[in-house]
């Protein structure tokens, strides 16, 4: 072999194996696998606290979805008889926030069925990284939800007491009989919505009833802002109900920060989002129902809309904090609306995708019947991202507008 | 000074290694190779024949058309016969003058003499230009005499010299800024008389502030001309970006600088037309990086047309054990093949790197990191993915693309830069636009036919 190479060095040195490819010849540094292990470098502190503060059981579940999701991943691409790419991050991403909108308490099943749903359904199914509509975590998460509505029930989630003991401490009022209160103590949005919605009263005379029962909710939701509710240092260090990976506001938005300043997640979806969201909370009254019962019977019914910015200006700032930082709004602003496949491409695009998620987030929180909107919200969203491409691509260069 | 940019584009690392490496000539080669096609539009036609003796300077190829260009003999010699050589513009075959120097290297009757080009009328610049086979040297190699004549109805008043050099690793532009800045500032001077007008730019960017002190010396003193710096980005240096980064004007979509008044030239070009016009010297050299990782002696070398690259291969220490071949930047540059190659007008770096880029093709993510640097504001996420559409077997992708400005597309490769997915979207984007033609080309061949057709029949009916 050493005297083939010699004999064939010698005579005509073998013409040099030249690799062709088309320009540009130079790339920059950044590339989907780094882009990916970057939001999951993000994310890892939060996973960390959520262990802090929901137990062993937030393991669990992060670790049981991220390894569903990247064996659902490779497996499917293996059948699919396309290259693996289950190492490039993204289905580790969509593991860990898929395990980020479940409480502690659901069952083990349930991280393992959203991340299944999530990968093998929602991204590809439509034919991986790339192509897909939806936010793949969102759709796990909105499957679960209506598969095991239990195990995600908001009224049955955990809230601390004391350092990190977890601790069920739920109570519904729907059997309640007429003339008491009732009041969840759940998460600080249920709360909240219950305070406005569960105010009940009964007696002969039902227009009383009806102005004490209105009396009663906004005693209750004065209640709530001044105390009731966790305090807003923990709402942003994490110390609430919640699902693990969405209550640790703190560690989400620095990890979010350091996304932005490298350009991976573009600001104007989470400016745009949370910035509609605020104009909403402000501008838009909390709708209470008065309602004086005889028995079964419904006696009379009223409507009263409270503007809070107006009802109680000094408790207006922590009204908005409160709807900020509770639920999954800076989980799904910061991380889930700026998930690069399934949001615009232009920034006046990503701008129009942030608010209307803010506007749907708001008027679901408010009015709808369901007190977790984030997700609903975005999922939305990501249907009219082609729409929004379509009519918000820049001026082409000699082009009259 | 305001430093006149562009939106978009990228800050590619500049290598600039060979910038202090001043321009050597290397020796002459005993056998030079000169491709006829030279330029963009139609190559040259050979007008010698094997046996044939030739002098530096003399003509050995006429245009073929207007949007042709003369070839000159870059030495003295024999002509040794009519060859089909690799184009490094296009991969393929193609005709070539090969001249066995005789070591005389000597001109032409009638070349290298001074002469007063003050006294010429702009059309007799245009003719010299034109009889001097000058060609765009930052790459494109658009004949220059017809770059100098504006259509008729448009009024030049703004001449840009191109001394951007954008592209990284290139060099031979700033040396020749350094080292010749006379004959920059007399080319100018002479396309101000043949286009007539008003005012001249030299633009460069803001990382050579050396050639940017030069010129304003060279400059100082002369008529409506300046040194216009410029924000050190790519493409800074492609021609509608920097008509907008100096005047502020937008070409129009499928336009001419010329529809704005302005016309571009690089500065190897200008200095060409001084020498032309004001030296009687026709184009048989020019200036070239010679650079990448490698090449063990990088440098900036001015050679003959037609010298093979493997003379300057030793004179750069180029090892043999090379993986890429780029004749050009690393951005718009085309990779070659073969390394049987020559020097051509437009070659302005020929560039040898041990460890090829990859090549690979990921699915996009949507990050829309082209859609924010694409100096064109075009989509090209969106373009390409109509690419691979139409690999796909989906024909009208093509159609697409056209609405949304396919030919708007300058190849500069910003978008392909940028992309983390490391997507090839130049390639596919020029395989759009090559279908296009296709397209067109079919559609014509179409209607040839059935105008035959029609003249066929009536042919038929005629008494």
């Amino acid at each position: 072999m050493s005297a083939q190479a010699t004999t064939a060095a010698k005579p005509e040195p073998a013409a040099p194996m030249l690799i062709v490819g088309h320009w540009p010849h130079l790339r920059g540094k950044d590339s989907t696998a780094r882009i990916m292990w970057s939001v999951v470098a993000c994310l890892v502190p939060v996973v960390l606290a959520s262990g802090w503060f929901f137990g062993i059981r937030a393991y669990l579940h992060v670790g049981l979805a991220v390894s569903t999701a990247v064996l659902v991943e490779a497996l499917i691409q293996r059948l699919r008889k396309v290259p693996v790419t289950a190492a490039d991050g993204s289905a580790v991403v969509t593991g860990i926030l898929v395990a980020f909108c479940l409480p502690a308490q659901a069952g083990w099943y349930v991280p393992m069925v959203a991340s299944f749903i999530a990968i093998a359904i929602a991204k590809q199914c439509f034919g991986g990284l790339g192509c897909n509509i939806w936010n793949p975590a969102l759709i796990g998460r909105a499957f679960v939800q209506v598969a095991y509505p239990t195990d995600l029930n908001p009224s049955s989630y955990p809230v601390l007491t004391g350092g990190h003991v977890t601790a069920n401490v739920g109570t519904v009022g729907n059997a309640l009989p007429a003339g008491v209160q009732a009041v969840t103590s759940a998460s600080p949005l249920a709360q909240m919505k219950a305070a406005a919605q569960a105010a009940q009263a009964a007696g002969a005379d039902a227009q009383a009833a009806i102005a004490q029962a209105i009396q009663n909710a906004q005693d209750q939701i004065h209640a709530n802002l001044t105390g009731g509710l966790p305090n807003l240092g923990d709402m942003l260090l994490g110390s609430r109900g919640g699902n693990i990976g969405e209550t640790c506001a703190l560690l989400l938005i620095l990890g979010a920060v350091y996304l932005i300043a490298r350009g991976w997640v573009r600001w104007q979806i989470p400016v745009a989002y949370l910035g509609t969201f605020i104009i909403g909370v402000l501008a838009l009254p909390i709708h209470i129902v008065a309602e004086a019962t005889q028995g079964t019977t419904l006696t009379a019914s009223q409507d009263q809309y409270l503007w809070v910015a107006s009802w109680a200006p000094d408790l207006a700032w922590k009204y908005v904090a409160y709807h900020l930082l509770s639920g999954g709004l800076i989980l799904g602003s910061l991380y889930m609306a700026t998930d690069m496949v399934t949001s615009p491409l232009t920034n006046r695009g990503m701008l129009i995708f942030g608010a209307g998620c803010g506007v749907l987030t708001i008027l679901i929180r408010l009015y709808g019947g369901y007190p977790e909107a984030v997700c609903y919200s975005i999922l939305l969203m990501n249907t009219t991202v082609a729409l929004i491409d379509r009519y918000t691509q820049p001026r082409i260069f000699g082009h009259q507008k | 000074m305001r430093k006149a940019t562009f939106p978009g584009g990228v800050h590619p690392p500049a290598d600039k290694w060979t910038a202090d490496a001043a321009i050597e000539t290397p020796p002459l080669p005993p056998r030079l190779v000169v491709p006829m096609a030279q330029n963009l539009g139609a190559p040259s036609k050979p007008i010698v024949a094997k046996g044939d003796k030739v002098k530096r300077g003399q003509t050995i190829g006429k245009p073929d058309g207007f949007v042709s260009a003369y070839l000159h003999a870059p030495t003295s010699g024999t002509v040794a016969g009519i060859e089909k050589v690799v184009d490094a513009a296009t991969g393929r075959q193609a005709d070539a003058v090969a001249i066995e120097a005789d070591s005389e290297d000597a001109w032409a009757d009638g070349t290298n003499q001074p002469r007063d080009w003050r006294a010429l009328k702009p059309d007799e610049i245009r003719q010299a230009v034109a009889e001097a086979g000058i060609v765009g040297m930052g790459g494109a190699t658009f004949p220059t005499h017809v770059k100098l004549t504006p259509p008729p109805g448009k009024t030049i008043d703004t001449l840009i010299i191109n001394g951007a050099e954008c592209e990284p690793y290139l060099t031979c532009d700033y040396r020749l800024m350094l080292e010749r800045p006379a004959d920059i500032v007399a080319g100018l001077a002479i396309c101000l008389a043949a286009t007539g007008a008003k005012r001249g730019l030299v633009a460069i960017e803001d990382n050579k502030p050396e050639a940017v002190r030069t010129l304003q010396e060279a400059l100082r003193g002369a008529d409506g001309a300046a040194v216009q710096v410029l924000e050190t980005k790519y493409p800074q240096g492609a021609e509608k970006q920097l008509i907008l980064a100096c005047l502020g004007r937008e070409v129009p979509s499928g336009g001419l600088p010329s529809d704005v008044g302005v016309i571009v030239q690089n500065v190897g070009t200008a200095a060409a037309i001084a020498e032309a016009l004001a030296q009687r010297r026709p184009m048989t050299e020019r200036i070239l990086t010679v650079s990448g990782d490698a090449a063990a002696r990088p440098g900036n070398f001015c050679c003959r047309i037609g010298t093979p690259i493997q003379a300057l291969f030793e004179k750069a220490g180029v090892a043999a054990d090379f993986e890429e071949l780029i004749f050009g930047g690393p951005m718009m540059g085309k990779d070659q093949f073969t390394a049987d190659l020559y020097v051509k007008k437009g070659t302005s770096g020929i560039l040898v790197f041990r460890r090829a880029a990859a090549y690979d093709n990921g699915p996009c993510i949507r990050c829309g990191a082209c859609v924010r640097h694409c100096p064109s504001y075009l989509n090209p996420s969106r373009l390409s993915i109509l690419g691979e559409s139409f690999l796909d077997g989906n024909l009208a992708a093509v159609d697409d693309a056209m609405n949304i400005g396919l030919m708007d597309c300058i190849l500069c490769g910003t978008c392909a830069y940028v992309c983390p997915a490391r997507r090839r979207m130049v390639h596919l984007i020029e395989m759009l636009r090559g279908e296009r033609r296709k397209a067109l080309e079919r559609k014509r061949e179409k209607q040839r036919e059935q105008q035959a057709h029609l003249k066929r029949e009536v042919e038929k009916v005629k008494p």
